[in-house]
């Protein structure tokens, strides 16, 4: 069965694949979805999703606008865990969004 | 890390994990039937609903996985004044009312 993609259009986005980007260190109070085990980490944008709804604002009742530009963000395992014993190409994806992320 | 929330537990020891299926009881499937139709209304967001279920805190590890979304559900309700404290009571004490004459 094909699903159709869930992806949008995110024409005003900052990164595009292939750019190194770092996942700010902020531990800001409310409802966060960028685990903590990533934040501060380096990895490169593998793709874009689209542009959705911001679930932080979503969390508490608003309408989640502006919207959000999503990324699929591919880190390697080595660089997550201190203590990885696995290959240099185990790599972890994540979907982060915009506001969390930077340069880098 | 001090303020995580309980659903952040990626990267921690997992512990056993319990692979038999338990399941649903009838007030599960019920619960569950509400909590899809508000949120498929919009009435409530999924998000919301996640929130809720964090802001738990130590009763998050306490509750099983439908007591946390639906104390979750009940959370997000009062929140939106569907219905007041007062109202849910009473309607719970009239339903087990209902209940215990039957």
């Amino acid at each position: 069965m094909n699903l159709p993609s869930a992806y949008t259009e995110a024409p005003a986005r900052r990164f595009n694949v292939g750019e190194r980007v770092r996942v700010k260190a902020s531990e800001p109070p409310g409802h966060r979805r960028t685990p903590h085990y990533v934040r501060g980490k380096r990895g490169v944008i593998e793709r874009v999703c689209g542009t959705f709804a911001n679930p932080e604002e979503l969390a508490y009742g608003f309408d989640g606008e502006p919207k959000r530009v999503l990324y699929r963000v591919r880190f390697e395992q080595r660089e997550l865990w201190a203590d990885y014993r696995g290959p240099e190409h185990d790599y972890l994806e994540l979907e982060i969004y915009e506001h969390w992320l930077e340069r880098a | 890390m001090s303020d995580e929330h309980p659903h952040d537990m990626g990267g921690e020891p997992g512990g056993r994990i319990d692979t038999a299926d338990h399941g649903m009881k009838f007030w599960e499937k019920q619960a569950n039937a509400l909590r899809n139709t508000l949120t498929s209304r919009k009435l409530v967001r999924l998000d919301e609903l996640r929130r809720a279920a964090e802001d738990l805190g130590s009763r998050y590890y306490e509750l099983e996985y439908f007591e946390r979304t639906t104390a979750a559900l009940r959370a997000v309700l009062l929140e939106h004044g569907f219905f007041t404290e007062a109202e849910l009571a009473a309607k719970i004490a009239e339903v087990r009312r209902r209940y215990e004459s039957a």
